[in-house]
């Protein structure tokens, strides 16, 4: 059951045949001259606190190599839209996708996404980017995300969420080092509860698209349950109702009504990262992205107060946030001129160098190096190496296109337990159930455990 | 004394409901010129700042003026294109001689429409647009929106339509006017307050409809709901930018109802009453 | 032959723009819609739809919930903008003024109105919470409990179009005729009688197509409850355009969402109907 756990973060490809990207780009250039510009290309991407830094990087590309880089910033919930209406015309507006967790599947069981070799044969990737639970490959013949399929993306984005925690209050009450257990994160949540002006732990309880179902993935993966036994082996056997996936939500719902906030079924991501920087929560378990936030005084009241650390996990097991995060891949219904010209993009996008520049510029880096770089070790950035760690960890939930039904079954599900509606055994076998028929209604091989008592 | 008296008790009761209107009107206004943390924190006092302001307009990842002209090009014209519609078609089912099945029909359907979740509409919408070229255009917005707000401005000009006095139009028969200049010199003038009126109504809609836009849009062609829209990310509700652009968006159509709020009540008066 | 040149340009935007997506609708709830390699591939499904249609506790939630939702939010801003346009049809000065300033929430975007009373109603950091800790009052959790959750949507709705009612009702008190007015002073009725016997009756057709003109558009409400509360929590804010939106759109299921609704617009369908029978009904009485 733990092997849908494998932690597969960053591959190493081995053998000095290794070109690197950088050069694949020069030679390119290289040949063009001058004149010959590299056709425009236009990037779907959706509004996010990272957008900022990535737009910076795509103008450092413009400059440095004289190509046309076209944003067309979506609303979070227009983008997939907006990529579906791409992708599905006989000539595509999108030459990039920029896509998150939420959607890849989709577009690569649709055949949306042109893999990377078919357009440059002899594009490398940088050993040292991270494969993000291997989303960036796809065999179409299994049906599997795993490095035998195809290179369909390049990482954008590296999101998962952490631990937030008030350094300062820790500092106060006595309490070293980082929550890395449920039993720290738990004993010290209780520690700092103080109602109503402080709560110990903030949780995003509330049904929406992806949202309670999100927030709860590190527990239930760091507690060494799972939702299915073993995607990348097409084996689908539910394994949401296991005893780890019971003893994970009844520490969700413990935290919650014990040392949480009092209204965890009704609160949005938004609302979570509210509470602590106003100052109203001592601990959040949120994607790294929300970091910006912290420390810029026109948006916080917490500034240099919150330290990160990995998502906990049991004694001996490591953190296992769900990912949340972005690739990108070229859009198969384009030119091919616009198809290299895109590939060309990612290949400088994904060298050391240009990932450096990205933390720089704020963003999260998709390359190890990146983490290795003195950088990392500026205050500014302190969230980097938790967030290293964390991604050698991070867990693909979902392989599948229809995603988007499982989710939504365990979002009424599981917000429904935490308000008290019903037990989390109920909650559990009902959503074990639900998923069970979702998945043998689309042919997938499943299964289901025993139902919990 | 009494008439003073009773003045006075109207005038305070209206200001409190004008409060109840205005202060959270003002909040979202003020809110435009906070920064975000002072807003969470419920702050009363804040030292206002321009930042919001600026970032809508200039910063590089807004392109909130050109969605404002967008806003305008698709307000006017489906405007235009569904008042036209509307005053002709009024004309025609009110005043000219369609089996009564057939216009009864044809109103009903209007209503249905006007009934429909517009969302709905949007998914055939796009792919009729890309069927002929028109995605991604202002055209195809514009159409929606006509669509979109025909079957109220039909309903309002059919008011206005069937007041029009019969012996004025046989009296311009008679005169050898043709039905273009019967409808031009003789018609028009009689139901321009409506014309005004169910074309405020029009542009408003237009300029504030979201769902279709979102759908029907591309970067080059969204309109402002659209961009405000962006500010509502999913990590965190950029409450000052969002506040600052829906000032902005206010100000044409607090324009248009200065200067044309005489004909806009002249026109639901008459309206309304009949 | 003006007759139909007149006529044209309505027919075909009411045809072309309005029919066509229709029908487009009925025939994809025929079918299921996958895409593969590129392509979209339909498979015909029948009427498995419209069967799993009954099984959606979604869809019944919303239906419920658009219906008391439309219901509630269109009679408050009724009986306030009726209350509203009285008070300024009897004072003597400012009138002007006072119309243009309750105009104001009207020309706001609905999905402004949504983000603002999110924050305004927030218990944590919302004004309106503070302002009930000032006055001494618990903060209630406007959005987040699931029982009043629904009625704090159409507190939203009744804010933002009110003023829309007032404005009608005001235009039609205006116009009303003073004579009549002035007979019943003579007559010594008392304000109440003079509204229950007078006002009323001649403002009656206002009414009526006020509340066709509002309940008309409260039923496609999305907007507001796009930010408010994204139909939650749990299903107790979930309305009908909302979910046709997440079945058509999110989930990407195009057959199910289509014929979700048809199912919606043969509901209005019948409703339209029942209220034709009914008004012949009383006609004819």
């Amino acid at each position: 059951m733990a092997s849908n756990n494998v932690p597969l973060g960053r591959r190493m490809v081995l053998g000095a045949g290794g070109v690197l990207a950088a050069g694949l780009t020069r030679a390119a250039f290289a040949q063009g001259g001058p004149q010959a510009r590299v056709a425009p290309i236009t990037i779907v991407i959706n509004q996010s606190p990272w957008l900022d830094s990535f737009r910076r990087s795509v103008e450092q590309y413009e400059r440095e190599t004289d190509a046309k880089v076209d944003l067309d910033v979506q609303p979070f919930a227009g983008s997939l839209e907006k990529q579906r209406n791409s992708v599905r015309a006989s000539r595509g507006t999108a030459d990039l996708l920029v896509m998150n967790s939420g959607w890849f599947a989709e577009m690569y069981f649709g055949g949306f996404v042109e893999p990377i070799h078919a357009i440059e044969p002899g594009f490398r990737l940088d050993p040292e980017v991270y494969t993000l639970g291997d989303t960036i490959y796809f065999d179409a013949d299994t049906r599997t995300m795993t490095p035998r399929g195809r290179l369909m993306a390049l990482p954008i984005a590296p999101i998962v969420p952490l631990t937030y925690y008030r350094a300062d209050l820790y500092r106060e009450a006595g309490i070293e080092g980082a929550p890395l257990t449920f039993a720290q994160l738990e004993a010290n949540a209780r520690r700092l509860h103080r109602p109503p002006r402080m709560v110990g732990i903030v949780q995003r309880g509330a049904r929406g698209p992806h949202t309670v179902a999100f927030d709860f993935y590190p527990y239930l993966y760091g507690h060494g349950g799972s939702i299915f036994r073993n995607q990348a082996e097409n084996d689908y056997t539910v394994t949401l109702n296991a005893a780890e996936g019971r003893t994970a939500l009844d520490y969700y719902i413990r935290l919650a009504r014990e040392c949480g906030h009092p209204r965890t079924a009704a609160l949005d991501q938004a609302e979570v990262i509210q509470n602590v920087v106003t100052g109203r929560a001592a601990h959040m378990l949120t994607v790294v992205a929300a970091w910006s936030q912290m420390d810029d005084r026109d948006r916080s009241a917490v500034v240099d107060k919150i330290e990160f650390a990995p998502t906990p996990a049991l004694p001996g097991r490591p953190t296992a946030p769900g990912l949340g995060h972005f690739v990108g891949g070229v859009a198969r219904n384009i030119p091919d001129d616009r198809k290299r010209a895109t590939v060309q993009f990612l290949a400088w996008f994904q060298t050391k160098d240009a990932q450096i520049a990205l933390a720089r510029h704020g963003g999260m880096p998709v390359h190890a190096a990146a983490y290795r770089d003195p950088i990392a070790e500026d205050r500014r950035y302190r969230w980097m190496k938790p967030l290293a760690e964390s991604l050698r960890h991070a867990v693909n939930i979902y392989q599948f296109p229809e995603a988007s039904e499982v989710i939504a079954v365990l979002e009424l599900g599981l917000n429904r337990a935490i308000a008290g509606e019903i037990t989390s055994v109920v909650a559990l076998n009902d959503m074990a159930r639900q998923i069970h028929t979702v998945m043998a209604a689309r042919g997938y091989r499943t299964g289901q455990a025993e139902p919990l008592r | 004394m009494r008439a003073l008296r009773r003045e006075v008790v109207l005038q305070v009761l209206l200001l409190l409901c004008g409060l109840v209107v205005v202060l959270p009107f003002l909040w979202v206004v003020a809110a435009g010129f906070r920064t975000q943390i002072s807003l969470l924190m419920g702050d009363f006092w804040f030292t206002p700042s321009l930042a919001a302001f600026q970032e809508v307009l200039f910063s590089k990842t807004s392109a909130f003026l050109h969605n404002a002209r967008n806003s305008v090009i698709i307000g006017l014209a489906s405007t235009a294109v569904s008042l036209v519609a509307a005053t002709l078609g009024a004309w025609s089912l009110h005043r000219m001689r369609w089996p009564r099945w057939w216009v009864h029909l044809l109103l009903l359907w209007a209503l249905v429409l006007q009934m429909i979740p517009p969302v709905a509409l949007a998914g055939g919408w796009f792919v009729m647009a890309r069927g002929v070229g028109l995605d991604n255009t202002l055209i195809g917005l514009i159409l929606a929106h006509a669509t979109l707000n025909l079957p109220m401005a039909l309903w309002m000009m059919g008011v206005f339509v069937r007041d029009v006095p019969q012996d004025l139009v046989e009296a311009a028969r008679l005169d050898g006017a043709s039905t273009p200049v019967l409808l031009w010199r003789v018609v028009l003038p009689l139901v321009a307050p409506g014309f005004a009126a169910a074309g405020v109504l029009c542009f408003v809609f237009s300029w504030n409809e979201f769902a279709v836009a979102l759908n029907l849009s591309m970067r080059d062609t969204a309109t402002v709901p659209v961009a405000i829209a962006k500010f509502a990310q999913d990590f965190e509700i950029r409450y000052v930018q969002m506040a600052a652009a829906a000032s902005l968006s206010a100000i044409p159509a607090l324009l248009l109802l200065l200067v044309a709020q005489r004909w806009i009540v002249k026109g639901l008066t008459l309206g309304a009453v009949k | 032959m003006w007759r139909w040149a007149t006529l044209s340009p309505a027919l075909v935007l009411l045809l072309a723009l309005g029919l066509l997506p229709v029908l487009n609708l009925v025939v994809l709830g025929f079918f299921d819609v996958r895409w593969a390699d590129g392509r979209a591939s339909w498979s015909f499904v029948g009427t498995r739809h419209y069967a799993a249609l009954a099984g959606d506790a979604l869809f019944g939630a919303s239906i419920a919930n658009t219906m008391l939702f439309a219901l509630g939010a269109v009679a408050g801003q009724m009986l306030l903008g009726f209350a509203l346009a009285l008070l300024c049809s009897k004072v003597t000065r400012g009138r002007v003024f006072w119309r243009a300033l309750f105009i104001l929430p009207v020309l706001m975007p609905g999905i402004v109105i949504g983000a603002m009373w999110k924050l305004l109603l927030n218990p944590d950091f919302g004004a309106i919470g503070q302002l009930f800790e000032l006055v001494g009052l618990q903060p209630v959790d406007w959005l987040g409990n699931a029982r009043i959750a629904l009625f704090s949507v159409v507190l939203v709705d009744v804010w933002h179009w009110t003023p829309f009612c007032f404005l009608l009702f005001l235009a039609g008190l205006e116009s009303l005729p003073r004579d009549v007015y002035e007979a019943a002073t003579v007559d010594g009725a008392d304000a109440w009688q003079e509204l229950w016997h007078i006002t009323l009756p001649l403002m009656w057709p206002t009414i009526v197509v006020t509340f066709v003109f509002r309940l008309v558009l409260a039923f496609k409400v999305f907007d507001e409850v796009y930010l408010l509360t994204g139909g939650g929590p749990g299903t107790a804010t979930e309305v009908v355009s909302f979910t046709i939106y997440q079945r058509f759109f999110t989930e990407d299921r195009a057959g199910y969402g289509a014929a979700m609704a048809v199912a919606v617009i043969f509901l209005i369908f019948l409703m339209l109907a029942a209220a034709a029978a009914a008004r012949r009904r009383v006609q004819a009485a």
